[in-house]
């Protein structure tokens, strides 16, 4: 059965898990799409994030948002080291392409034995007024959980965005993969680039941590769920560009709850593939690649 | 438009200048340059004149700390302060007012005619003077203004080219390399292009040397220039006239 009512709140519905998919994936994509490096770790910094929301919200009550707000400096450093590392055991010796990628994997699992064993496997949850409430907005029903996450993933989407087309270090970092040497020619330490450009993906982990937990309960590993998905969804939005990462992001969530709306659940996640494979025949720069 | 014949900018004295002293450089264990000095006084305009493979990218790559040479000496003089390049970092070199136009001229393909340009002005001393250097680039190469969003990496060679000498220009250098601009480009245009170089020098009273193998062409820039043969300087002309009439040059380069 196919009605107005259904048809309105299963888009609201995609344009906010949209809203929270652009929140994890704008990081993969300043770091795949920007410098090319394959962090399959990010969605685990994600889920780092969450426990630091559930860690403080659960101690002291704090409202997630503001925590994930709050640790975005903290996370940024985090980026910077890992970068470091990163740097002088693969790239300075290039071998970053296999044993890169392997270093993110080790990671990916490091960091998640580490959560297992401080945390256990049970998922866990954060409490905010806000949590059980909805917005009517005539047939439109707005749960909270989902709306302030996508408001906030939104806003951070804006901020990434203008960093990069504001600012001469913006512009650095989306220039470092194009041409390193040129790159330096115009003054600029390529090693410096990359290590901000990293802080800042790993930055924004902090706060789609955040934004994951009030959404829905959250374990270690349930990060994994989102790897196929997330880079799927910065591929697909085009290679380098942050704004064509949210609105592919908005894309797969809506597409994601029509499916699940109108033909099951079960079905949603092969959706981004789908959608991916049809772009990528007809455009393989992605939907807003530059070249 | 805009005119500075004094050597002047922003009132303040600008002398800069480059002495390279009995450098040895290479690739891994190839030598490409054995004991090559040169001068650039500040103010003049210098060519390198060779032909393909006789070393000249190598040696201006040294200079930018993008090869390392193995002997020898690189100083810069500027304002009164003394540098030495050897070892440094092309991005701190940079920084000290020299900008480089490489050969095949490496823009960034992907990013548009402008941000290229900003790019241009990353290093500090370059960053509050980004409005007028985009004005005086847009005046200087109006084509450029027309295509300002157009991605570089779809620009042809000439206008790729002027993307190139404008990005240098936009780092508010003191010092212009220019290597090998002639590669790629029809003669009008490379013709077009020298004229346009020579005339941002007396605007911007800089100090240039270029790396040419194209003798017609570089002579038009040409205060006076070296001649580099495998890896040394085989000849140096004090004067434009100089370098014409030099029996060498006629036999490599007009066939004399
Ligand atoms: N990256 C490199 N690795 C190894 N050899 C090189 C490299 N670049 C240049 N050469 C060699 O160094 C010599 C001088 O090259 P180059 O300085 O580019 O000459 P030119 O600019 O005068 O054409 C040539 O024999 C060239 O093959
Ligand atoms: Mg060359």
């Amino acid at each position: 059965m196919f009605t107005f009512d259904l048809l309105i709140n299963a888009v609201a519905a995609g344009l906010m898990l949209g809203g929270f998919y652009a929140a994890v994936a704008i990081g993969l994509s300043i770091t795949f799409g920007q410098l090319d490096i394959v962090n399959i770790a990010h969605p685990t910094f994600v889920i780092l994030g969450s426990f630091v929301a559930f860690v403080i919200n659960e101690s002291f009550g704090i409202d997630p948002v503001l925590i994930g707000v709050v640790f975005m400096p903290i996370f940024y450093f985090l980026g910077m080291g890992l970068y470091q590392i990163y740097y002088v055991s693969f790239e300075k010796t290039g071998q970053e392409s296999l044993s890169g990628l392997a270093f993110f994997f080790g990671l990916m699992f490091i960091l998640e034995v580490l959560m297992i064993l401080a945390f256990g496997v049970d998922y866990r949850l954060v409490s905010a007024a806000y949590i059980g409430e909805t917005l009517h907005i005539g047939p439109l029903d707005l749960p909270l959980r989902m709306l302030i996450p996508a408001v906030a993933a939104t806003l951070m989407t804006i901020a990434v965005v203008l960093y990069m087309s504001k600012t001469f270090m913006g512009k650095a970092i989306m220039a470092v993969s194009q041409d390193r040497l040129a790159l330096q020619l115009m003054g600029a330490d390529p090693i410096r680039v990359k290590r901000i450009a990293l802080g800042i993906a790993i930055a924004t982990a902090a706060l789609a941590g955040a934004l994951l937990i009030i959404i829905q309960p959250v374990e270690p590993s349930v990060g994994r769920l989102y790897i196929g998905r997330i880079f799927a969804i910065v591929v697909l939005g085009g290679m380098g560009s942050i704004s064509g990462t949210f609105f592919a992001a908005i894309l797969i969530g809506v597409v994601e709850s029509f499916i699940a709306t109108f033909y099951g659940p079960s079905w949603a996640p092969a959706v981004g593939f789908g959608i991916l494979l049809l772009t990528l025949a007809i455009r393989p720069q992605g939907l807003f690649g530059r070249a | 438009m805009r005119s500075f014949t004094i050597r002047k900018w922003k009132g303040r004295i600008l002398a800069s200048s480059l002495t390279i002293t009995d450098v040895e450089a290479g690739y891994g264990s190839v030598r490409v340059l054995h004991g090559v000095s040169i001068t650039v006084e500040d103010g003049e305009s210098v060519v390198l004149l060779g032909s393909n493979g006789n070393g000249k990218s190598t040696l201006i790559k040294c200079i930018t700390g993008i090869v390392r040479p193995s002997a020898g000496a690189i100083t810069l003089d500027v304002d009164g302060v003394t540098t030495d390049l050897v070892g440094m970092a092309p991005q701190d070199i940079v920084g000290l007012g020299i900008a480089m136009v490489p050969e095949g001229r490496r823009l960034f393909p992907a990013l548009s005619v402008e941000e290229n340009l900003v790019l241009g002005a990353f290093r500090k001393e370059a960053r509050p003077m980004i409005a007028e250097n985009l004005d005086f680039v847009f005046e200087t190469f109006p084509r450029l203004k027309e295509r300002r969003g157009q991605l570089a990496g779809s620009m042809s060679g000439g206008e790729q080219q002027m993307v190139a000498v404008a990005r240098a220009l936009m780092s508010n250098p003191k010092i212009l390399l220019v290597d090998e601009p002639s590669v790629g480009l029809a003669p009008i245009l490379v013709s077009q292009m020298i004229a346009k170089i020579k005339e941002l020098k007396d605007q911007r009273a800089m100090t240039v040397l270029m790396a040419e193998q194209n003798f017609n062409q570089a002579i038009k820039i040409a205060d006076r220039g070296y001649v580099i043969v495998h890896g040394e300087i085989a000849y140096e002309g004090a004067t434009a006239e100089d370098l014409s009439n030099n029996d060498m040059i006629k036999e490599y380069y007009l066939g004399a």
